[in-house]
C-alpha cells in the first residue's frame, strides 16, 4: 500500500468513525486523539516523512496536511454540532409548564370611595382649590342654622338627623365646613375650597339609602363670581370624571343656602340618554346640588355680600362611584367584602 | 302633589304632550317626578259580551268562553275564573296586549282548546279593588250591563287621563295648587288662562255672622280664620267630573261637603274644613292653643292628649279639631248633617309642621301649611266651595263671611338693579326683559331709576324676600341653558390639602404596598362589642355616645374604637368564607369630654387593622404557613419605617384586646405610638374564631408627630464593609431586644448594622436555653477596615454579652 493510499484511508476510516461513532464530545475527542493527538495515527505519518526523500517529503507533506487540516476542520464542525445539540437536549429537558399560574403575593387595595374621592380631589386640587375638613358630630347651629336652616325650616325634613342633644347631632351634610371656613378667614378674603367627609341621615339602610355616607361639598368666594363661573366650574369637573363626551344639564331647584339654585344632571351613563332602568327612563341622573350662596349664609359668616359672592355645590361620593364602577347596591361599600373590596 | 292633565286644561289650553309640558316644568324648576298614564297597558284591551259560556270537557275548573268583542266574528276565550256568566260585558285582553302587570296576551291552548285573548281581573288592569264585589276582588271585572260592546276599556273606565307627579321644593308652596301651577304653564307656554268666574249667589237670609262666631286667641300661629255659614244641606256624592279630578289628584271622593273642601284645596291651595254646625257647642270656634292634658278626638278616630303646643280649633266646651291637620271626630260631616260651616284659615307653618310631626299625622292640608299658603285666599276659597255646593243644589248659602284677620299681611317689595343681577348669574340681560319676566310671574314692577325697579311680590310668593330670590326667578325663566359657562379667574390661592390628609393618604399607600385591604365602616357602634373586646369597665371607651334617635338597636352608640368595626367585617368576611383577611381602616373615633354631652366631643382620628390566614395567598406551590405574631409586627415596622418614624423602643404592651405575652407596645418616651398583638384568645373565642388573628392600632396625631418631615439621603458608603457572625447561647428568657440593644452600645465606631438572622432552641441547645445569631456589619466612611480593627470590636461585643447575658459563644 503506498502511502497515498494509505492516508487515503485513514482519512477515511476517521471521516467515518466521526460520522458513525462520535455521539458526544467525549467520543470526538478520543477519536481526534486517535488520528490527531500526539501519537495519532496521522500525526505519526508525518513523523515518518523525514525517512523520506527531499521530494516525496514534500509531496507527501502536502498530502498529509492536506488530510490532516480536512480532518481537524470535519472534527470542529462535529464538535460545533454537537455542542449544539447538547444545550438544546439540556434546554428540552428544563422545559417547565409556564402555563402554570405565577406565585402569588397579598397586593393591597384602597377602598373603591377612597379611589373616587383621591380623582375627585385631584380635580379640583387641580383648579386651585383646598381641601378643608370639620367634625362629625356638629351643632346645630353649623349644620343648619347657618345655612338658612332655621328650626321649624320644611327643609330641614329633607335631612333627617341623628341626634346626640337637642343642639348637637351627626353632621347631615359636609355644608357646616363652609361656615367654619368662612370664620376661620379673613372676612371676604377669598375662598376655593372643597370639603369631603362622612355624613349621617336616618335612612333605612338599603341598596340606596345609608345611614352614612360620604360627600364633597365645595365653596367659592370672591369678587364677581356668577352663577356662569358655577357652571363653568362644574361642566368642567363632570367632564373630566366621566369623560368629555357627558351632556350636562343645571336644573332650578331650591336649597336654603343658595340663591340661585340648581341640581346638576347628567346623561346617563349607562344608556347615554337613551333612558333606561339606572335614570328611570328620562336619560338624566341628578349628580349635584349647587346654587349661588344666600346673601344671609354670607353674612352669618362675617362676609358682606354687596362686596363678595361665591357659588357652592355639593355631591355624593357613593352616587358617582356607583355610577363609574356600575354598582348597583349601597351595601357593597360598607359590607366590605373582600370579594368586593380586592376588585378595586 | 299631583294632578291631571284634564284639570289643568279646564284652566289653560297648551299643545304639549304632557311629557313636554313635564320637561318644561321641571327646567322652571317646577319638577314633575312621573307622568302617569292612567291606562298604561289597557292600549289592547276591549270591551266584550259573554255571547256563550259553557264548561270545559276536559276540566273541572275552566270555562270556555264565546266573547263579541264588536268584530265580525266572535272569538273564543278559556278562562279559569268562577264568577263568569253569560251575557256579563267584561274587559277582553286582545292578542298582543302588554297589561299593566307585565302580563303579554298571546295566542294559547289551554287543555286542548284554542285561547284568544284574556278576560281581565281589576288587579290584572292595576284597578284599585277596594270598593269591588268580594267575587270580583278575585275574579274577572264586570262592567254595567249598558256598557257598549268592543271599545276600549281605557274609555269606559275614564281612564285616558294622564296625571303629573310633582316632587315640589319646599320654597313652592305656592304650586301646591291648580291654579299656582296654571300661573306656571301660562308663563312658559305664552298661553292665557282661563280663569273660572267665582261668586256665589248668598240665597238664604241668615247671616253667617250671625249663626256662628269666630275668634284667634294664638295670632302668633293663626294670622287669619274666615269662615262661612251654608244651610239646607243635601249630603250625598259629588258628580263624576268632580270625584275624577280628585281621584286624579290622588284624594278619595267621600262626600259632596268634604270632596268641595278637597276640591278647593287642590285648585286654590287654601286648606278648607267643614263642620257639622248642629255639633258645634256655644256655635263659636276659636283657634287657640291646646290645654296640656285636653283630649283631641280626630276624625280617624284616635284620642291624643295635648301637650299644650298644640293650635287647636275649639268649640265653646272642647277641641273640635287640630288646626290645619285633622278636624274633629264629633263635629265631622254626615249622612244627617244639615248645616255647614266651612273654614278657611291661615295657620303658622313651624307650627303646624312640628304638631303634624308630633303626631305622626301628615294630611295634604298640613303639608300645604308648611309649604305656607296665600293669606289673601280665605274669602275667594269659602265663596268658591259654597258655589261649588251650590252648583250642585246641595246647600243654601247665608250671607256674608265671617272674617278675622288682625294684622293683614303688608305688601311685600323688593328693589332690584339690572346690572347686578346680571352680575350674579353672567349674563347681558336687558332690565326690560328682566321686567318681563317678574311681571309674567305676577310681580309688579315699576322703574325708580335707569337701571332700579321696585318690585311688588305677589301674595302667593312667600319666599321672595331678597333681590336674590328674583335673579332665581329670572335665571329659571329665561333658562339656566341660556346662562353662559365661564370659569372664575379670581385671587390667587395656594391649593393644597392638609398636612394631616396627605400623611393619612401616605399611610393607606404604604399599608396597601404591604398588601393590607381598606374598609370603610359605619361611625356606630352597639355596647355588646365593649364587652366583647374586653374593654375595663373604667375605660374611656366605655363613655360612647349615645343617639337619642337611632335608627335601630343594632347601634345605638358612636363608636370609642375602631376595633368594633375591624371585628364586625372580619366576621363579615369569615361568614362569606373569607378566610384569609388583612384588612385596615383609618377613620375617627369619637370621646366625649362628658356625658351627658353638652359640647362637641373630641374626634380622634385612629388606624386600626387585622391579619389572619396564610401567610401567602393559596397557590399551588405555597407551603400553607399561617400568619404569625412577627408578620404583623413586620407590618407595623415597615409603615413606621415609610412614614420615618425612628429611634423608638419596643416593649412587652398591655391592650385590652390582646394576648398578655404576644403583646409588643412601640413606644418613644411616655407616647405609645404602636400596638401590635395576637387576638386575646378569650376575644377569639367570643367570636367563635379557631384560627390565630393579629391586630394592631395607633394614633394618627401620635405618628405624626414623631414622623420626620424632612429628611436627606445617607451616603453611599465609599469602602467595603466587614461582616462578622456573632452565636451566641443565652437563657431562654432572655429577650433579643436587650441583647441586640448591648451589642450596639458596646460595638464601637465602625459599627453600622446588626441583623438577627437565627433564633433556634431544641436538640443541639441545653434545656431553658437558646441560640441567637446576628450578623454584625463594620464599616469606616474613610478608610478600609483591616481584619484586626474589625475583630477587635467583635471581641468587645462577645465580651459585653457574656458580662450582661452570661452569653457563651457556640461553637
Amino acid at each position: 500500500m503506498s502511502i497515498e493510499e494509505k492516508i487515503a484511508e485513514l482519512r477515511q476510516q476517521a471521516e467515518e468513525m466521526i460520522k458513525r461513532h462520535a455521539d458526544d464530545l467525549a467520543e470526538l475527542n478520543e477519536i481526534r486523539v486517535k488520528y490527531l493527538g500526539k501519537k495519532g495515527e496521522i500525526t505519526s505519518l508525518l513523523r515518518g516523512l523525514k525517512e523520506l526523500d527531499t521530494d516525496d517529503r514534500r509531496r507527501i507533506g502536502m498530502i498529509v496536511n492536506e488530510a490532516k487540516g480536512k480532518l481537524e476542520k470535519i472534527i470542529a464542525d462535529k464538535n460545533e454540532k454537537l455542542k449544539s445539540d447538547e444545550m438544546r437536549s439540556r434546554l428540552e429537558h428544563e422545559r417547565i409548564d409556564v402555563t402554570l399560574p405565577g406565585r402569588k403575593t397579598w397586593r393591597g387595595h384602597l377602598h373603591p370611595l377612597t379611589l373616587t374621592l383621591n380623582q375627585i380631589k385631584s380635580i379640583f386640587l387641580g383648579m386651585g382649590f383646598t381641601v378643608e375638613e370639620g367634625p362629625e358630630i356638629e351643632q346645630d347651629y353649623y349644620n343648619f342654622e347657618a345655612l338658612n336652616l332655621p328650626k321649624d325650616h320644611p327643609a330641614r325634613d329633607m335631612q333627617d338627623s341623628f341626634y346626640i342633644t337637642e343642639e348637637i347631632l351627626m353632621r347631615t351634610q359636609t355644608s357646616p365646613v363652609q361656615a367654619r371656613t368662612m370664620e376661620a378667614h379673613e372676612p371676604n378674603s377669598p375662598i376655593r375650597m372643597i370639603a369631603p367627609g362622612r355624613v349621617y341621615r336616618r335612612d333605612d339602610y338599603d341598596a340606596t339609602h345609608s345611614p352614612m355616607f360620604t360627600q364633597v361639598e365645595g365653596l367659592v368666594i370672591d369678587k364677581g363670581i356668577r352663577l356662569s363661573d358655577l357652571k363653568g366650574t362644574l361642566e368642567l369637573f363632570l367632564r373630566k370624571i366621566f369623560g368629555k363626551d357627558v351632556g350636562v344639564r343645571f336644573r332650578p331647584s331650591f336649597f336654603p343656602f343658595t340663591e340661585p339654585s340648581a341640581e346638576v344632571d347628567i346623561s346617563c351613563v349607562m344608556c347615554h340618554g337613551k333612558g333606561c332602568r339606572v335614570c328611570k327612563g328620562t336619560g338624566w341622573l341628578e349628580i349635584l346640588g349647587s346654587g349661588m350662596v344666600h346673601p344671609h349664609v354670607l353674612e352669618m359668616s362675617g362676609y358682606d355680600p354687596k362686596r363678595v359672592s361665591g357659588y357652592a355645590f355639593g355631591m355624593g361620593v357613593e352616587r358617582i362611584a356607583m355610577l363609574l364602577y356600575g354598582i348597583d347596591d349601597l351595601r357593597l361599600f360598607y359590607d366590605n367584602d373582600l370579594r368586593f373590596l380586592r376588585q378595586f | 302633589m299631583q294632578v291631571s292633565i284634564k284639570w289643568l286644561k279646564d284652566y289653560i289650553d297648551f299643545l304639549e304632550t304632557p311629557e313636554e309640558l313635564a320637561d318644561k316644568l321641571t327646567m322652571a324648576g317646577v319638577p314633575v317626578e312621573n307622568v302617569v298614564h292612567a291606562g298604561a297597558g289597557l292600549e289592547k284591551v276591549v270591551t266584550g259580551r259573554l255571547d256563550e259560556v259553557v264548561p270545559h270537557p276536559d276540566s273541572d275548573h275552566l270555562k270556555i268562553c264565546i266573547v263579541n268583542v264588536g268584530g265580525k266574528e266572535p272569538i273564543q276565550i278559556v278562562t279559569g275564573a268562577p264568577n263568569v256568566k253569560q251575557g256579563q260585558i267584561v274587559p277582553v285582553a286582545m292578542i298582543g296586549a302588554h297589561l299593566p302587570n307585565g302580563q303579554k296576551i298571546s295566542k294559547g291552548k289551554m287543555r286542548g282548546v284554542v285561547s284568544m285573548g284574556m278576560l281581565c281581573s281589576a288587579d290584572e288592569m292595576k284597578l284599585d279593588i277596594e270598593n269591588l264585589p268580594e267575587e270580583q276582588k278575585t275574579g274577572i271585572y264586570i262592567l254595567p250591563e249598558d256598557t257598549p260592546v268592543g271599545v276600549p276599556v281605557k274609555n269606559v273606565l275614564g281612564l285616558d287621563d294622564v296625571v303629573l307627579e310633582f316632587e315640589l321644593t319646599a320654597n313652592r308652596g305656592d304650586c301646591f295648587s291648580v291654579f299656582g301651577l296654571v300661573r306656571e304653564i301660562a308663563v312658559l307656554t305664552g298661553n292665557k288662562p282661563k280663569w273660572p268666574i267665582i261668586q256665589v249667589k248668598e240665597d238664604d237670609a241668615d247671616e253667617s255672622g250671625a249663626l256662628i262666631k269666630i275668634g284667634i286667641d294664638a295670632p302668633e300661629l293663626c294670622s287669619r280664620f274666615s269662615a262661612k255659614v251654608l244651610k239646607n244641606v243635601k249630603i250625598g256624592p259629588s258628580p263624576e267630573w268632580m270625584r275624577s279630578r280628585l281621584e286624579g289628584a290622588g284624594i278619595r271622593a267621600i262626600n259632596n261637603v268634604v270632596d268641595v273642601t278637597n276640591f278647593v284645596m287642590v285648585e286654590l291651595g287654601q286648606p278648607m274644613h267643614a263642620y257639622d254646625y248642629d255639633e258645634i257647642a256655644g256655635k263659636s270656634l276659636t283657634a287657640r292653643r291646646a290645654k296640656a292634658g285636653e283630649n283631641l278626638h280626630t276624625l280617624d278616630d284616635s284620642s291624643r292628649v295635648a301637650k299644650g303646643d298644640e293650635l287647636v280649633i275649639a268649640d265653646a266646651e272642647k277641641p273640635a279639631g287640630l288646626a290645619g291637620i285633622m278636624g274633629g271626630l264629633e263635629s265631622e260631616i254626615k249622612e244627617t248633617t244639615t248645616t255647614v260651616v266651612l273654614e278657611a284659615a291661615s295657620f303658622s307653618g313651624p307650627s303646624i309642621r312640628r304638631t303634624a310631626r308630633a303626631c305622626g299625622l301628615h294630611s295634604e292640608a298640613s303639608g300645604r301649611f308648611e309649604r305656607g299658603v296665600d293669606v289673601t285666599e280665605t274669602q275667594r276659597a269659602l265663596t268658591r266651595a259654597a258655589q261649588l255646593l251650590q252648583d250642585m243644589g246641595a246647600c243654601t248659602a247665608c250671607r256674608g263671611i265671617v272674617d278675622v284677620y288682625p294684622t293683614p299681611k303688608k305688601q311685600v317689595e323688593v328693589s332690584f338693579s339690572a346690572k347686578k343681577i346680571n352680575e350674579r348669574l353672567g349674563t347681558e340681560l336687558a332690565g326690560g326683559k328682566m321686567v318681563a319676566i317678574l311681571e309674567s310671574l305676577g310681580f309688579r314692577c315699576d322703574s325708580t331709576g335707569e337701571d332700579s325697579y321696585i318690585v311688588r311680590v305677589p301674595s302667593w310668593r312667600n319666599d321672595v324676600a331678597v333681590w336674590e330670590d328674583l335673579s332665581e326667578e329670572i335665571a329659571r325663566i329665561y333658562g339656566f341653558h341660556n346662562i353662559p359657562s365661564t370659569t372664575p379667574f379670581g385671587s390667587v390661592m395656594l391649593c393644597a390639602q392638609s398636612e394631616r390628609q396627605s400623611f393619612i393618604e401616605k399611610i393607606k399607600a404604604i399599608l396597601v404596598t404591604l398588601g393590607l385591604d381598606e374598609t370603610v365602616s359605619f361611625a356606630f357602634m352597639h355596647p355588646s362589642m365593649l364587652d366583647k373586646l374586653n374593654v375595663p369597665e373604667d375605660s374611656q371607651l366605655r363613655n360612647a355616645i349615645p343617639i337619642m334617635n337611632p335608627l335601630t338597636d343594632d347601634y345605638p352608640l358612636v363608636r370609642t374604637t375602631l376595633l368594633s368595626n375591624i371585628f364586625e367585617n372580619t366576621m363579615r368576611n369569615f361568614s362569606r368564607k373569607n378566610d384569609d383577611i388583612r384588612i385596615f381602616e383609618i377613620a375617627p373615633v369619637f370621646l366625649p369630654k362628658a356625658l351627658p354631652v353638652t359640647e362637641l366631643p373630641r374626634e380622634i382620628p385612629k388606624l386600626a387593622g387585622l391579619l389572619t390566614g396564610r401567610r401567602a395567598p393559596i397557590g399551588w406551590s405555597d407551603t400553607n404557613d399561617m400568619i404569625d405574631f412577627y408578620d404583623a409586627k413586620g407590618i407595623v415596622e415597615e409603615l413606621l419605617s415609610g412614614l420615618r418614624v425612628t429611634r423608638f423602643t419596643v416593649e412587652a404592651g398591655e391592650h385590652h384586646a390582646m394576648h398578655p405575652g404576644k403583646t409588643a407596645a412601640f413606644m418613644k418616651g411616655k407616647d405609645t405610638i404602636a400596638v401590635v398583638g395576637e387576638v386575646h384568645p378569650e376575644i377569639a373565642s367570643a367570636f367563635g374564631v379557631k384560627q390565630k388573628m393579629y391586630i394592631f392600632e395607633m394614633d394618627i396625631a401620635t405618628l405624626m408627630k414623631y414622623a420626620a418631615k424632612n429628611f436627606s439621603y445617607a451616603q453611599l458608603p465609599k469602602y467595603p464593609s466587614v461582616v462578622r457572625d456573632l452565636a451566641i447561647i443565652v437563657n431562654d428568657d432572655v429577650r433579643a431586644a436587650d441583647v441586640e440593644r448591648t451589642i450596639k452600645k458596646n460595638a464601637g465606631p465602625y459599627f453600622r448594622s446588626i441583623t438577627l438572622f437565627d433564633v433556634y432552641t431544641g436538640k443541639q441547645v441545653e434545656e431553658g436555653k437558646k441560640s441567637l445569631a446576628f450578623s454584625i456589619m463594620f464599616q469606616s466612611g474613610e478608610k478600609t477596615l483591616t481584619d484586626d480593627e474589625a475583630d477587635e470590636a467583635f471581641q468587645k461585643i462577645v465580651e459585653s454579652v457574656a458580662k450582661e447575658f452570661a452569653a457563651e459563644l457556640r461553637s
